[in-house]
């Protein structure tokens, strides 16, 4: 289980200072992000209002840590996925289960203000195939998140799938390594789609209705090492792909 | 077990995932397994398991962060086998 010793002091006061700083200004950026969806992008989501009595359920009911595991097939799900389960004056009052993100660098680094937007918006951004000692100081951030009672959203593919449905042979292990380090971590799988999302792009088209489906799990597996990370791992893509399933059979 | 045999047989696992083949034939111990022989970095880890069956060792999830070249996959081996 991840201690407060195992992260160094200088990643803990990052941590809470970009939370602070986050928080304080998140009266303005949550509206702003929510207006842009909700009026700008006229996104909808037809059981919003279930899907958030469910997410406030499952946050309140227990103390235990909680990873939010989603496919991705969009640059903009984590925003879409986190005004889906909580709307957005709910974070105002509730600002740590609004879920860190963990964005790729290349696509958000390029500029000095854009690194500034994400360090704001709650992203912690990572290096996919970069150094594997920076890969695992950011995982080890977000067990340490985890441990303190907040939440992270992390896409079980790692990136956007290409195929446009959930790719069991593109599995995030860095998801079940999570899991597999934090006692009692609960994931819960989110899967969401735009009803117009045929294939991966950049963002959903102004208009689209989303589909949005919630499942609590809590993996378990007989392995132990790298092996048993992977397993966790690909039992929660298994289970988003399971949930996809089920999305494509209520729309035939 | 002699290193030489160990490389060997860490090359050979490599081999199954590494896009660049003529790197993978002339692999030293500094040669980076996902730069130099351009293994995808989501494959990294059966490289691992794959080592793992390969020498019927356990290998934590912690070990692996140090491994990016094919020395260090010979290292942690070694280690592991004591």
């Amino acid at each position: 289980m991840t201690t407060d010793l195992d992260v160094p002091l200088r990643t803990r006061l990052g941590h809470s200072v970009q939370g602070g700083v986050g928080r304080a200004l998140s009266i303005f950026w949550i509206p702003a992000t929510a207006f842009v969806m909700h009026v700008v992008m006229r996104y909808r989501i037809p059981n919003a209002s279930k899907v958030r009595k469910r997410f406030r359920k499952i946050v309140e009911e227990s103390d235990e840590p909680l990873l939010i595991c989603a496919n991705h097939l969009t640059m903009v799900d984590s925003a879409v996925l986190a005004w889906a389960v909580g709307g957005s004056w709910w974070y105002l009052f509730h600002y740590r289960w609004l879920p860190w993100n963990l964005p790729e660098l290349a696509n958000y680094g390029s500029t000095w203000f854009n690194r500034a937007g994400v360090w704001i918006l709650k992203c912690i951004p990572i290096r996919r195939g970069g150094r594997r000692e920076d890969v695992a100081a950011t995982l080890k951030r977000v067990k340490y998140l985890l441990s303190r009672g907040e939440t992270a959203l992390i896409f079980a593919e790692g990136g956007r799938s290409r195929t446009g449905r959930v790719q069991l042979d593109s599995v995030a292990h860095g998801m079940g390594r999570i899991v597999n380090s934090v006692k009692n971590c609960r994931t819960l799988c989110v899967y969401l789609r735009g009803d117009r999302q045929l294939a991966f792009s950049t963002v959903p088209a102004r208009g689209d209705s989303f589909y949005v489906d919630l499942e609590l799990f809590r993996p378990e597996s007989k392995h132990s090492g790298m092996r048993r990370s992977r397993d966790l791992a690909h039992q929660i893509a298994q289970r988003l792909a399971s949930m996809e399933e089920k999305y494509f059979a209520r729309r035939k | 077990m002699e290193t030489s045999e160990i490389q060997s047989k860490v090359v050979e696992v490599i081999g199954r995932y590494a896009k660049d083949k003529e790197a993978l034939a002339k692999a030293t111990e500094a040669t980076n397994i996902l730069e130099d022989l351009k293994v995808n970095s989501a494959r990294l880890v059966d490289v691992i398991l794959d080592l793992e069956d390969e020498f019927d060792i356990e290998v934590e999830d912690e070990d692996a962060d140090a491994v990016n070249t094919v020395g260090d996959a010979i290292s942690l081996i070694k280690s592991k086998l004591g």
